[in-house]
């Protein structure tokens, strides 16, 4: 065999066996793989609405019994209205209630939006009252450890919860990220509206202000049927 | 004692922990270095990922080096280590989620680490299989002991932590410590490998 074919052989079996124990790994590990990305979505859910502390250590089978007793999902078109599973259109939004004594305590919007080097996902649970910031939780996002990165420390989560995205006069606002400390930058009648901006991370801060926006802006006819105590039937799958 | 301090596998450790340390005195390795020593916990599984497919990836190469075709061995070299970095990854998004996710795309980066590269170049496409294993081993613990060193500084003086835990007294904070935030970024870390290159130089030199 000339050298040239030798080599050619040679890569074609290796390569051959190499896709054989890629295939492998991929197949046999899927399972477990997307078992880890439910749960960790779960368990975003439930720090949202509170019903779990952020570093609380929890065992995954706690995480989804949880959820399944307390958390329902949901689709709604972009009137608000709830859409049974044969109904669903792509632009659809999906909605999470958090669900106590058969009355809606709280419901969760996912977070989907542009940050200053990648995506910025988390979600945003507010109170049944349709106004009030119950929890806020980032599970994914590419901003600067210890600058942009902080959206996900606990402070800046905590720093949401009480605030409103409606102003005083009942008129839809959003909630802001001010420029460092809400109590200093924003005069008392808007600080409802804002909350503690991160020192370094002004960027972040105002493009998840503005993606905050854009998605509770979306989903504010879902907002207002809370606010005049219409709360939708809860339908479950 | 003397025999064991007299087997490969002793030297071998020895030899890549200090005299010859690929990140402290070698320079490689870098990147990687940098960017998953924020904490110790990812710090110490990325020198695990590391150590096992250098170890392994050494081994098949080892135990293939008469049947590589010189001419396209690098290739081979490459598709190897590829197969290795990707089946550590699959295993930690299925059993340690948290952590892959934060060390997010540096574990697939093992893959174009020149450590794992140059010792299979250097070492394994020469020497039998188990020296060769032992090789690999003993330079990702080189590595990871590194970055272990560096994520420890970077962690304690940069969150006050360890592994997750808080170690600095709240009582401090209460008199006017303060975090360093340097530490947890990039500078910092070049700060940190600076400061044990300088000491392993200047400990070696003295020799």
């Amino acid at each position: 065999m000339s050298n040239a074919m030798k080599s050619i052989v040679f890569s074609v079996i290796l390569c051959v066996v190499c896709s054989l124990l890629l295939t492998a790994a991929n197949t046999g590990l899927k399972p477990f793989q997307q078992k880890n990305i439910e749960v960790d979505r779960q368990k975003n859910i439930l720090k949202a609405f509170g019903i779990i502390a952020e570093g609380q250590a929890i065992s995954n089978a706690e995480v989804t019994r949880l959820f399944e007793s307390s958390v329902r999902s949901l689709w709604v078109d972009d009137s608000g209205r709830i859409l049974k599973e044969n109904e669903r259109a792509p632009g659809d939004l999906p909605l999470y209630l958090y669900v106590k004594d058969d009355t809606v305590k709280a419901y969760v919007v996912p977070i989907d939006t542009r940050g200053l080097w990648g995506q910025i996902r988390g979600y945003l649970a507010i109170a049944n009252d349709g106004t009030t910031i119950v929890g806020f939780t980032v599970f994914q996002h590419q901003e600067t450890p210890g600058l942009g990165g902080e959206i996900e420390s606990r402070w800046f989560c905590k720093n949401f919860e009480g605030k409103k995205i409606l102003d005083a006069s009942g008129r839809f606002v959003s909630i802001h990220i001010a420029k460092g400390s809400a109590a200093d930058a924003m005069p008392p009648e808007k600080r409802i509206n804002y909350v503690d901006g991160i020192s370094g991370a002004t960027m972040t801060g105002k493009f998840l202000s503005e993606g905050l926006k854009k998605i509770l802006a979306a989903y504010e006819p879902v907002a207002i049927q809370f606010r005049q105590k219409h709360q939708p039937t809860i339908q479950a799958n | 004692m003397r025999k064991l301090s007299k087997s490969f596998s002793y030297k071998a450790i020895s030899e890549a922990l200090w005299q010859s340390n690929p990140v402290s005195k070698q320079i490689l390795g870098i990147c990687s270095s940098l960017a998953v020593t924020v904490q110790l916990k990812t710090a110490l599984v990325m020198g695990l990922a590391l150590t096992f497919v250098t170890a392994f990836s050494n081994l098949t190469i080892s135990l293939l080096r008469n049947q590589i075709p010189r001419n396209v061995r690098i290739i081979a070299e490459v598709a190897i280590i590829a197969v290795l970095v990707i089946i550590a990854d699959e295993f930690l998004r299925a059993f340690m989620y948290d952590i892959s996710k934060q060390l997010s795309v540096f574990v697939g980066l093992i893959i174009t680490n020149c450590i794992v590269m140059g010792r299979a170049e250097a070492f394994a496409m020469g020497n039998p299989p188990w020296r060769s294993f032992v090789d690999g081993a003993a330079n990702g613990i080189g590595y990871a002991s590194i970055l272990g060193g560096v994520a420890f500084f970077r962690e304690l003086l940069g969150a006050g932590k360890l592994f997750g835990f808080q170690v600095v007294p709240k009582g401090f904070y209460a008199a006017g410590y303060e975090n360093m935030g340097l530490m947890l970024l990039a500078p910092g870390a070049f700060i940190a490998i600076a400061l044990f290159v300088w000491l392993e130089h200047t400990l070696l030199k003295d020799k």
